[in-house]
């Protein structure tokens, strides 16, 4: 959905190259062939058909089957049986009457603008530090971002998950030894320590992807522009927020609204961290309750209503704000 | 909505009709055979292989090289391929299992598991078999649970509840003789022993097992059932009395309070005897000694106390049942399974082999000779089942009984903790399907 945007986006601070590389590609590929009609009008299709056809049965399947079965009174019994009877709104109409749904809701949103400032104030500010690092040091930081996001997911999860052990681990030792009462603290305990440890897991794998783009976004800025607002004698603060900014702007908007999606649907860390042994229903956001509902209490139906409208949460959110910025784009144009 | 549900049960049923039909055209022949007068007689093999899933540690190899030796000759032709399971993920790896074309012909189960597998329609009703089996002495623990709406699905394997396993050194190097026979006694040895580096008792927070017991004790259980609807009973003042002693118990050890028994095992067997008790089943003894030689013949075995010296703590019957899928090609063959495991004498061997109980109270003898036998039957004699609707396993694939125990390890308000439980637990088990 958000490819061609993406590409849209990222292309427009650098514009030189991009007008650069298709006319190339056009110029490549034309002298060669003499294809007859039929055969060249066919032939982009032939080679798109196995990826359409890929993402047909993995993505557009799946998705029109779970609105379906959001609509069906479908559960253990529909799964043995292999029927199950169509029941309109009924399992929307018990969602939304379920106070349950609105606190995992109300948390969901909470817990994503948490992330996702973080995320963006802290990975703006590597990115900032990175410009500005030595050679040496800018590699290492560089390979430390690297390698923090080519931790898989579960690893990583594992690994938060004996760090903040309560018997023995490392953080409630490290605690102890500065000087703080931490001795055998329960971290997965409670919902809001939990959350704590879950929103330090998730800001940390999602740093370096942001961090790297802005720093590609930064390292695309003229150097001459900040020479002469130096020279008029703009502070760190006023170069920021009067011309990094601006001009970045557009990457700005593409890293958090993909942070955005990226939290919002976030499941394995929080499950795999409250799931089994955690207060999972203390911290429990829409994707884990869809999952609960569906693969812990076989509601597949209720499962696949919830899903179908977080999906739709998040296109409203992210239409309205492309909207938003395209709308900016066509008046910076002018 | 009552007229739509009944519609699809009957669709459903239409279809499960459908679904047997099509997989008894394979089984004609042994259908014939098995409705011949005296139907006990074995169905034919006729080449076909009876596979069937055990769980990994219910039964040992070479028992089960024995019954498959034995059903073999009884079944010229058939092949008997045992496949061994394991616990995690098996919740999921059955449904499929029961929704798939290709079910496997025997499947075993947590006797708190077979409910909602009964309900589902996805197993075979066996209630005509139960007289043929010697049903009438089954452990209720058992076979209460194997059961929906009055039908059999669930075949008693075997049981086995949990007894308080300890270091026979430790206690004697502490001066203690007899083992505690009530909760006060339990809690005053328990904390002698709790020294330097020694664990009085590794008791991590979250054994819903130990705790529904002491509950039991205190006169409530964990959910009742009030005309059509269920009721959670963890914020009461016996929930809240029972979470108080597990808090004062689990204080004399080192376990996590926010972990639940699982790497029990792996605990023990890297410890080295400085942990004088914990909570198991006898078989867990030899699962520890077999990954640590060096404990063998340390562990001696006591029936949990109980609130007085009248009786032993209430335990929860824990253990297995078979069934038979719907989806089974060869359910003859598969019944007969079952009854060659049920007999009195493979019953037996397994029980001596398992130190598990056998599914029959007048097999008790089996292992009562065993110290380990002896604490589990005297702690089974005050046993019982999980609440009894299929809905359970939903409430266990997602325990909130264990986040409840951890806040009340932890200082949380037992009252207030336990209401949010029950709220859960409530919601599941009046969900309807």
């Amino acid at each position: 959905m958000s490819a061609s945007k993406a590409d849209a986006v990222v292309a427009t601070p650098t514009q030189p190259p991009r007008k650069q590389a298709p006319s190339g590609a056009r110029r490549a590929s034309k002298p060669p062939r003499k294809p007859s009609g039929i055969v060249k009008s066919v032939t982009p299709y032939l080679l798109v058909a196995p990826a359409i056809l890929g993402i047909a049965f993995l993505l557009f399947y799946p998705v029109v089957r779970n609105v379906m079965l959001s609509f069906q009174h479908y559960r253990f019994k529909q799964l043995i049986s292999r029927s199950a009877d169509y029941v309109g709104w009924e399992n929307y109409q018990a969602v939304f009457k379920d106070d349950e749904f609105w606190e995992v809701t109300r948390r969901t949103f909470y817990f994503t603008a948490i992330n996702v400032v973080a995320i963006m104030v802290i990975s703006t500010l590597c990115a900032l530090m990175l410009m500005k690092l030595g050679k040496t040091m800018r590699i290492v930081v560089l390979i430390g971002l690297v390698a923090a996001w080519a931790t898989p997911v579960i690893a990583a999860t594992t690994i938060f998950k004996w760090l903040f052990r309560s018997d023995n681990g490392v953080v409630n030792w490290a605690l102890v030894k500065l000087g703080f009462d931490y001795e055998g603290y329960t971290w997965f305990a409670h919902g809001t320590s939990t959350l704590t440890v879950v929103t330090l897991l998730i800001v940390w794998q999602s740093i370096p992807f942001a961090t790297l783009t802005l720093y590609a976004g930064l390292t695309t800025v003229s150097t001459d522009v900040y020479e002469s607002a130096r020279l008029d004698g703009a502070g760190p603060v006023r170069i920021f927020s009067s011309i990094t900014f601006p001009i970045l702007r557009p990457i700005f908007a593409l890293v958090t609204s993909l942070e955005v999606i990226w939290i919002f649907k976030s499941f394995a860390q929080i499950w795999a961290i409250a799931g089994e042994n955690g207060p999972i229903n203390d911290v429990r956001t829409l994707p884990v309750y869809a999952y609960q509902q569906g693969m812990s209490l076989k509601l597949f139906d209720m499962a696949g209503a919830i899903s179908t409208i977080t999906v739709l949460i998040l296109v409203v959110m992210l239409v309205f704000y492309f909207r938003q910025m395209f709308k900016q784009e066509r008046e910076a144009d002018k | 909505m009552k007229r739509r549900l009944l519609v699809a049960a009957g669709v459903a049923a239409a279809l499960t009709g459908v679904a047997a039909c099509g997989s008894d055209s394979s089984s004609d022949d042994n259908k014939k055979e098995s409705k011949a007068p005296g139907a006990s007689a074995p169905a034919a093999g006729n080449g076909k292989t009876v596979r069937v899933w055990l769980m990994k540690g219910s039964a040992p190899d070479d028992y089960i090289a024995a019954l498959k030796t034995k059903f073999e000759a009884d079944h010229p032709g058939a092949k008997l391929d045992v496949q061994i399971q394991q616990w995690n993920g098996i919740g999921q790896k059955i449904t499929g299992a029961l929704a798939s074309n290709d079910a496997p012909d025997v499947v075993e189960a947590g006797n708190t598991q077979i409910a909602q597998y009964g309900a589902s329609g996805g197993l075979k009703d066996l209630s005509s078999k139960v007289n043929e089996l010697g049903g009438k002495d089954w452990l209720t623990g058992l076979s209460d649970p194997g059961k929906v709406d009055g039908k059999t699905y669930g075949i008693p394997f075997y049981a086995a509840n949990r007894v308080v396993i300890y270091n026979k050194d430790l206690f004697a190097k502490a001066g203690i003789t007899t083992p505690p026979k009530t909760r006060a006694e339990w809690l005053d040895v328990t904390t002698r022993l709790n020294t330097g580096d020694q664990q009085g008792i590794y008791l991590p927070g979250q054994n819903w097992y130990f705790y529904s017991g002491l509950l039991k004790d205190e006169g409530a259980e964990i959910a009742t059932k009030s005309g059509s609807a269920w009721k959670a009973n963890l914020d009461g003042a016996p929930a809240v009395a029972a979470a108080g002693f597990y808090k004062q118990l689990q204080a004399l050890g080192k376990a996590a309070k926010d972990g639940d028994e699982k790497t029990q095992p792996e605990v023990l067997a890297a410890d080295g005897g400085k942990i004088a008790q914990f909570i198991a089943v006898p078989g867990e003894a030899e699962t520890i000694i077999k990954s640590n030689p060096a404990l063998k013949d340390k562990f001696g075995f006591f029936p949990i106390p109980g609130k007085d010296a009248s009786k032993a703590g209430a335990t929860l019957t824990g253990g297995s049942d078979l069934m038979v899928p719907e989806a089974s090609k060869n359910q003859d063959l598969a019944y007969d399974v079952i009854k060659l495991i049920n007999s009195d004498e493979w019953q037996s061997k397994l029980a001596q082999a398992t130190k598990q109980l056998p599914n029959k109270t007048t097999l008790a003898s089996a292992v009562t000779a065993d110290p380990g036998g002896a604490a589990m039957m005297e702690g089974a004699k005050n046993g019982f089942a999980t609440p009894n609707s299929p809905n359970w396993a939903s409430v266990e694939e997602n325990n909130p009984i264990k986040a409840y125990l951890t806040k009340v390890m932890t200082g949380g308000d037992p009252a207030a903790a336990g209401k949010e439980a029950n709220g859960s637990i409530e919601k599941t088990l009046n969900t309807k399907n």
